[in-house]
């Protein structure tokens, strides 16, 4: 029985290639979205979840807020640790602190390794709430000395090659120069998906013996660090409420004088293991990995799910214009003794067959899916996903759905034809149906215009984004970082003149991160203007005295900073303001205080946009190297060029990697960003929205269209005799033609009518995000209107031209 | 006196076209036996192809009472009804209608398909038959590639792979030239000869002479 089903199934789908193939591509389209995100959504979801009672270990974190903002920190106050160890609720505490070494030697073999990351000191509660395997060491007694470490298998390969697990225990490296470490245990790196990508754990109490020695002894409960982490596994029955009251009290016992007074607030949180993949506020420890974010897989799986439904659309739509040829054929079998059921079932059945076959398309698609959307698809996701038992259930189960999805319908209008009536040819096709096909078709084209109008608007958007000035030059400017672990200003200022003898640069500036960055660095500023002390976050921008010239930013009022150390500052115009000053002129000579200095404002310049256009323009002010030599914070050589365009602009970098390699000639280290490009990394999220978009919108076009020529296909098939008697009564070729596109342009513009509002409020609420907007213009949506009706007249034209086209004789003969 | 197979007891069948009430079949009184082959004849449109659907249990009776084997099929339920005709009734329509995705030995075999029999039991009824009708070289080929009389031969030939009791034929020369048709009318007699009741409608008197006893249909009464 089955055995024939798929036979009639596979000769229906040969017999009818042009419908088989819209169908197929549009299921192909719809699967191969799915499987895609799907396996993405799998991959980022099954993060960190093979932890024993994973769902019992928390991060505890920090949550600021002042009036003006708040902010948060995936750290805690070193003091939070053994304030809490003692509570009954928890199960274990864990704080472990993150600390790259500049240096680790094995002097036995005489290699050496510079900065070494994932390491951290902590101690053996760590491996109790995680659980390593240790492949060597003892496992009593873990990291309870100083001057231990654990090394993962991995780590231990690279500081003692070809040795055996159970001969590296004992051995010896040296930290920082100075600090001698025995290896006590190595542990096998996690298997499976994990944030947790420590390599070296040293003993908590080792600690002592680094820089950080101060603090660790200090337990200062207002300094934060996101580096001094703090890990807790609740009791199988604990409260989450008492713990969180008890963190609670804990933060406002601890608040000191000064953040009363200001309002600021802090609160710790237990975030949940499963949410430190996706939680972007807290972040990860391995940057480069990139995290997981719910709003952009929630598009994603929503785009999947828009595609899926539009490739079933044109199944539902297709089947049931085809059914009547169909009705022959279940006619016979109804008197054959075949029961509606059985009918049914073999619809289903055909179906299942043609969602199969686009299945196994959609295998091959997927993978190279993937490498297309990279951008977007997490780095370490391997196709061999796809053969995890759950993935494999999911799919299967993603085929079913899409079967019933698609075939129930029409298997329920075909197998109800009535016997007598289809073997008579009294064949009525109800309007009920060519309404419900209206109804799909206008769906599909809804879909496909919200995808159009929102593609052209935020384009717009990076397009404003992008041109959009920034209050500074941005054009022709490299930044050059100085080595990691150089603190001197020496060398720099001799890498400075070495610069300054090329003769295609213009001005070099030495100073910390460019007006616009990723990098903030803000501390409290306070000024007492008419007896009302006014208290504020201030971002500071450190430059030397060519900085204001180098990246052109205006002075209105004032002069520039005198040299490199001298204590004052030239301020931004939002603070001008913020401070209550009426014109830049009276900001000047004005002293503020700054970290408990006194400091004079000697300049006010123009306000700029410090990041993105998303967010607004915040007090800002330019000042010198105030520590040195203790402390520097001038890392970065900026350099502008003469020439502007592109030309000889290789020789030029090449000449300054050459003047770089002279004055650091001990280091490998080099980096050098251009400014422009950093820029534009401000958007890669945006534009990684519009790459979506540009896709979702084609795909959706396509399969939309598709369906659409499919249908026209069909109903001018039916009109043949209509249009032969029509052009026999002397209707010319554009008559027909109008006649037969009208009917279904129409669904067209209905679809634009139902879109335009959707997608104006889904653009406006995008928007929302930026500070800065382009303005969402008629234009546009005129513009994707005519596109899509463009589309589609092009769709339907194809096939009523070639109707109207038809000798008449032919069409009338038949009958 | 052979079984009774079927009887009708003042069976009619009415449709209503806008307002008016139009009778297809006015109370009909019919008995038919095993073994007999009744000829229905009547102009076009005097209720002919209703009575056979009507008997065949594509289409039911508005009014009146319908026997078939003992069994009130008035008021049976729609699944009762498919048992009864998938067991014991076979169709021959003027039109043929073979499934033309299916190739002649696919298509012989559909009935049984439905009645659950196995495959292998399944080869042999199929290849019985088209040995019988010696259309053995010609079970590959689509009903498109026979000609008119071919086709109703394989069309014969599956409403009797299910080995029905009743044969119920609308019109089955209608489509055939005159040497076709009497090749098809003869197989009928043998058929009746073997035991299978025949009920068959026509235009022709030559074809209805085969038969045992001519009913004769107007407006939907019998004559």
């Amino acid at each position: 029985m089955i055995r024939n089903y798929f036979k009639i199934a596979w000769r229906n789908l040969m017999k009818h290639k042009v419908f088989s193939l819209i169908n197929i591509i549009g299921l192909t389209i719809g699967i191969s979205a799915s499987v895609v995100i799907g396996l993405m959504i799998f991959y980022d979801t099954t993060f960190d979840t093979f932890h024993k009672d994973s769902d019992r270990i928390y991060r505890v974190v920090s949550d600021f807020s002042d009036p003006e903002e708040s902010f948060s920190n995936s750290g805690v106050t070193l003091a939070l640790e053994d304030a809490i160890k003692e509570q009954s609720n928890l199960e274990i505490v864990s704080g472990f602190y993150i600390e790259r070494p500049s240096k680790v030697e094995n002097k036995a073999l005489n290699s050496e390794f510079k900065w070494p990351n994932f390491v951290i000191y902590t101690d053996e509660n760590y491996f109790k709430i995680f659980d390593y395997n240790f492949l060597a060491g003892d496992t009593d007694h873990v990291l309870t000395r100083p001057n231990t470490v654990i090394l993962t298998e991995q780590r231990a390969a690279n500081y003692f090659p070809n040795t055996a697990a159970s001969d590296i225990i004992g051995k010896t490296l040296v930290y920082n120069d100075s600090l001698q470490i025995t290896v006590t245990g190595i542990v096998e790196n996690f298997k499976q998906r994990t944030d947790f990508v420590f390599e070296e754990f040293i003993s908590k109490p080792t600690l002592l013996q680094t820089r950080l020695r101060a603090q660790v002894l200090e337990k200062n409960w207002n300094s934060t660090n996101s580096d001094s982490q703090l890990f807790v596994k609740i009791n199988a029955n604990a409260d989450l409420q008492t713990i969180q009251n008890t963190l609670d009290d804990l933060a406002k016992e601890h608040t000191d004088e000064d953040s009363k007074k200001y309002g600021e607030e802090r609160k710790f949180s237990l975030q949940p293991l499963a949410d430190i993949h996706f939680n972007e506020a807290y972040g990860i420890y391995d940057w480069s990995k990139g995290q997981a974010s719910t709003s952009l897989l929630l598009n994603l799986a929503l785009v999947a799910l828009f595609l899926l439904l539009l490739g079933c659309i044109n199944f539902i739509n297709l089947n049931t214009a085809q059914a009547s040829q169909r009705a022959k054929e279940i006619g016979i079998r109804k008197t054959l003794g075949s029961s509606r059921q059985q009918l049914i079932g073999q619809f289903m059945g055909e179906t299942f067959l043609l969602v199969l076959i686009s299945a196994l398309l959609s295998v091959l698609l997927s993978k190279w899916l993937i490498t297309v959307f990279s951008d977007f698809v997490p780095e370490g996701l391997d196709f061999e996903l796809i053969t995890s038992p759950i993935i494999i259930v999911a799919f299967i189960l993603l085929l079913l759905i899409v079967t019933f999805l698609s075939g129930f319908y029409p298997a329920l209008v075909l197998s109800k034809f009535n016997t007598v009536s289809v073997l008579k040819n009294h064949l009525a096709i109800g309007q009920k149906k060519a309404k419900l096909r209206k109804f799909l078709t206008v769906f599909q084209f809804t879909i496909a215009q919200v995808f159009i109008i929102a593609t052209l608007l935020v384009g717009k958007q990076i397009n404003f984004l992008l041109t959009k000035d920034m209050g500074f030059k941005t054009d022709a400017i490299v930044s050059v970082y100085s080595p990691r672990n150089e603190r001197s200003i020496d060398k720099k200022e001799r890498y400075a003149r070495a610069l300054s003898k090329i003769p295609e640069l213009k001005t070099i500036s030495i100073g910390g991160v460019a007006p616009a960055s990723f990098n903030v660095s803000s501390s409290g500023l306070s000024y007492t203007n008419k007896n009302k002390e006014i208290h504020t976050d201030i971002q500071f921008l450190y430059g030397d005295t060519h900085y204001l010239d180098l990246f052109e930013l205006q002075l209105l009022a004032g002069r520039n900073i005198r040299n490199d150390t001298i204590q004052e500052l030239v301020i931004n115009e939002t603070s001008r303001k913020l401070l209550g000053f009426d014109n830049p002129n009276e900001a000047i000579g004005q002293i503020v205080q700054v970290n408990n200095e006194t400091v004079p404002i000697v300049g006010v310049m123009s306000d700029f946009y410090q990041r993105s256009l998303r967010s607004s323009i915040k007090p800002m002010a330019l000042r010198g190297d105030w520590y040195r030599p203790d402390y520097s914070q001038f890392q970065t050589l900026h350099i502008a060029f003469h020439n502007e365009s592109s030309e000889g602009l290789k020789q030029t970098l090449s000449k300054i990697e050459d003047a770089y390699r002279s004055v650091y000639t001990d280091t490998e280290e080099y980096r050098v960003e251009f400014l422009d490009e950093n820029i534009q990394k401000f958007y890669n999220r945006e534009r990684k929205i519009s790459k979506l978009l540009n896709w979702a919108t084609g795909l959706s076009i396509l399969i939309s269209c598709l369906g659409l020529l499919g249908l026209v296909i069909y109903t001018t098939n039916r009109r043949v005799k209509e249009i032969g008697v029509r052009k026999v009564l002397g209707a010319s070729l554009m008559e027909i033609n109008t006649l037969l596109c009208k009917e279904f342009l129409i669904l067209v513009a209905m679809a634009f009518v139902i879109a335009a509002p959707i997608a104006w409020y889904g653009i406006t609420r995008w928007l929302q995000d930026f500070a800065y907007k382009t303005s969402v213009s008629f234009w546009v949506f005129v513009v994707s209107g005519a596109a899509m009706i463009l589309f589609a007249l092009l769709v339907i034209s194809f096939k009523t031209l070639q109707a109207a086209n038809a000798n008449p004789v032919e069409a009338l003969r038949s009958d | 006196m052979k079984n009774k197979l079927l009887s009708l007891n003042i069976a009619s069948k009415t449709v209503n076209l806008g307002s008016h009430k139009i009778a297809l079949l006015d109370k009909i009184d019919l008995q038919v036996h095993e073994g007999e082959f009744i000829s229905l004849m009547g102009p076009s449109g005097s209720g002919k192809s209703t009575l056979l659907n009507c008997i065949g249990m594509l289409d039911r009776f508005t009014d009146g009472g319908y026997t078939f084997l003992g069994e009130p099929v008035h008021s049976m339920k729609e699944k009762n009804r498919s048992r009864l005709y998938k067991e014991y009734i076979g169709f021959v329509f003027q039109a043929y209608h073979l499934i033309d995705e299916l190739t002649v030995y696919e298509n012989i075999e559909t009935p049984l398909l439905y009645k659950n029999i196995k495959s292998s039991e399944r080869k042999a009824m199929v290849a019985d038959m088209l040995d019988r009708f010696n259309i053995v070289g010609k079970k590959d080929l689509f009903p498109m590639q026979l000609s008119g009389g071919q086709q109703q031969l394989v069309g014969i030939a599956r409403a009797l792979i299910g080995k029905p009791k009743l044969i119920l034929a609308d019109e089955p020369t209608g489509n055939l030239n005159s040497k076709q048709s009497d090749e098809i009318m003869e197989l009928f007699a043998q058929l009746n000869e073997e035991g299978v009741t025949i009920i068959q409608a026509t235009h022709s008197e030559s074809n209805a002479a085969y038969g045992s006893r001519i009913i004769n249909l107007l407006d939907g009464k019998i004559v």
